[in-house]
């Protein structure tokens, strides 16, 4: 079933130079795009930076209105959406962004960042918001006693654990992840990757996933646009796009990306195995 | 292999609000000339507080102890004044930022003139030749003309460029680089890296590699050491440390770095 239909977005911002002689120019950031995702998919879409992803990231989640095109939700296009027919929609679809402490109120519990969503949407919880939460936390690894915490308590990768749960609070169909685990260290990373993927696997939603760090891509995605300079120059399955590149920049993009020694990798891993 | 920058038993302690703290603890690695020895570590480990001790840069009440010698020099202990006459001379550094090292209201020529001669003198003239020089080695396209451009009209990977053109005007024995490819794009990372490689071959300068990517370590160092919370948790060959960490943590690092080759399961 298809989730999301974006249908040939177009964004431009309006640049303006300074001095007396100031001229406005137009600046297209993303430039006829279109892709679907399908329900229970994780697409991603990585790109250097400029090349326009987090701007569709943003048109996607309705946070930015794009210049032309249209965003169809469910079956429903939401690209002017306002008033309840938003606020469905913002139910169906949340966001988990880069940096995870400038993401959560430093001056709210977790108990009140997780369940924000909730108040916005006029939601009760069935048995109260403690146990909500803490049921919420205890499923994104979080320990569920912290709940009275507040953000500046946890570590960078418990922040962004906090900021998934929340996400989750709604019982979205799509979540976006903007450069989600990029700020993270690699060992926090893979953490927080493999909590992802399972919480896909138990509840069936599906993922825009936005990153730059291909080997990241590569572990989470089924499919793959590839951006650059405001364009998908390519979008196929993660097989296809890994292996089988029919792009030129794609082609660049997957060479440049730097490797561990492989024969020392390969060594490791067999003695490792051994 | 002569020993060109040796790093003994350095600590460095800093005061905090709970009682100092040792955020480098006990580290000694060697350079050799045209060598490249790795630092590697996550957020915390102290792998930058280690190179800005090399250069005498830490933060005020922080305390030293050991030895950092370059070509049998002692540097721990050297008074300000003795230690500027070393950076960007002898030592020099590329940080991650080039947006904020370099000043946005010089042009990049003077900026690179300025420094060298701080250390070498000679007239502005000279200084700009040398300027130009640096900027084509760099592999700034028309360095004759950039050479009067401003940091704001240069893009990320160019600025980049212009920061190591500027470390290595003074033709300095060692080059710091902290996560200087960190902030760029991957297709502009390759490229410095492989200018840096390149550069170094032609300079013989050693060269000491901050970053937190195991990947871009091992296509650049020929030692590395692995930190670990301001411990010195592994330190040896790349190829050693790649194919055969001695260390659980250096293990539990290199399994959870994403592999672009690997085959996954759907």
């Amino acid at each position: 079933m298809t989730l999301l239909q974006v249908r040939g977005v177009t964004k431009q911002f309006v640049t303006r130079s300074e001095g007396a002689m100031a001229k406005r120019s137009t600046f297209t950031a993303v430039d006829d795009v279109s892709f679907e995702v399908e329900l229970g998919e994780t697409l991603a879409i990585v790109g250097e930076s400029g090349s326009g992803k987090s701007t569709t990231a943003r048109i996607a989640a309705r946070l930015l209105e794009p210049t032309s095109g249209s965003v169809v939700f469910d079956g429903q296009d939401v690209t002017r959406a306002g008033g309840k027919e938003l606020a469905t929609f913002r139910n169906n679809v949340q966001v988990v962004f880069q940096d995870p402490f400038s993401s959560l109120n430093p001056r709210y519990t977790v108990e009140r960042i997780i369940t924000a969503p909730l108040t916005y949407q006029g939601i009760a919880p069935a048995g109260g918001r403690r146990a909500f939460t803490q049921e919420l936390m205890e499923r994104v690894g979080l320990n569920p006693d912290h709940y009275r915490r507040y953000p500046a308590q946890f570590s960078g990768g418990q922040a962004q654990r906090i900021g998934i749960a929340r996400a989750l609070a709604v019982n979205p169909k799509l979540v976006i992840c903007d450069e989600a685990v990029s700020a993270l260290d690699v060992s926090i990373q893979a953490q927080v990757l493999e909590l992802l993927m399972r919480l896909q696997r138990e509840s069936g939603f599906s993922y825009i996933f936005i990153a730059h760090d291909l080997a990241v891509v590569r572990q989470i995605s089924q499919r793959v646009a590839v951006m650059n300079r405001g364009r998908i120059v390519e979008v196929g399955s993660r097989d296809q796009v890994f292996g089988d590149p029919q792009d030129e920049y794609t082609k660049t993009l997957l060479a440049a990306v730097p490797r561990i020694n492989p024969e020392w990798d390969a060594r490791r891993r067999q003695k490792e195995a051994s | 292999m002569s020993d060109l920058f040796v790093v003994d038993s350095l600590t460095v302690t800093l005061p905090t609000s709970r009682g100092p703290v040792d955020v480098v603890k006990d580290v000694s690695f060697t350079v050799g000339r045209d060598d490249t020895v790795g630092i590697v570590g996550e957020s915390g480990s102290g792998k930058s507080m280690t190179a800005l001790a090399v250069l005498g840069l830490l933060p005020r009440g922080a305390q030293t102890s050991g030895s950092v010698r370059l070509e049998g020099t002692e540097l721990l202990g050297k008074s300000e004044r003795e230690l500027r006459a070393v950076r960007g001379n002898a030592i020099s550094m590329v940080f991650q930022d080039p947006l904020s090292s370099l000043n946005p209201y010089y042009t990049v020529g003077l900026q690179i003139s300025e420094m060298y001669q701080t250390h070498r003198g000679g007239s502005r003239r000279a200084a700009k030749h040398v300027a130009i020089e640096a900027l084509e080695r760099v592999g700034i396209p028309d360095p004759g003309r950039r050479v009067d451009h401003y940091p704001h009209q240069f893009s990320g990977g160019q600025r980049q460029r212009v920061m190591i053109a500027m470390a290595l005007c003074c033709s300095p024995s060692l080059l710091i680089a902290d996560e200087p490819t960190t902030a760029l794009d991957v297709t502009v990372q390759a490229q410095i890296l492989e200018l840096l490689a390149e550069l170094q071959s032609t300079t013989g300068t050693g060269m000491i590699f901050i970053t937190h990517d195991l990947a871009v370590i091992s296509s650049i160092a020929q030692r590395v050491l692995v930190m670990r919370e301001g411990d010195p948790v592994e330190y040896g060959s790349a190829e050693q440390v790649f194919s055969d960490p001695r260390h659980e943590y250096t293990r539990m690092l290199l399994d959870a770095v994403p592999r672009i080759d690997d085959e996954v399961s759907a």
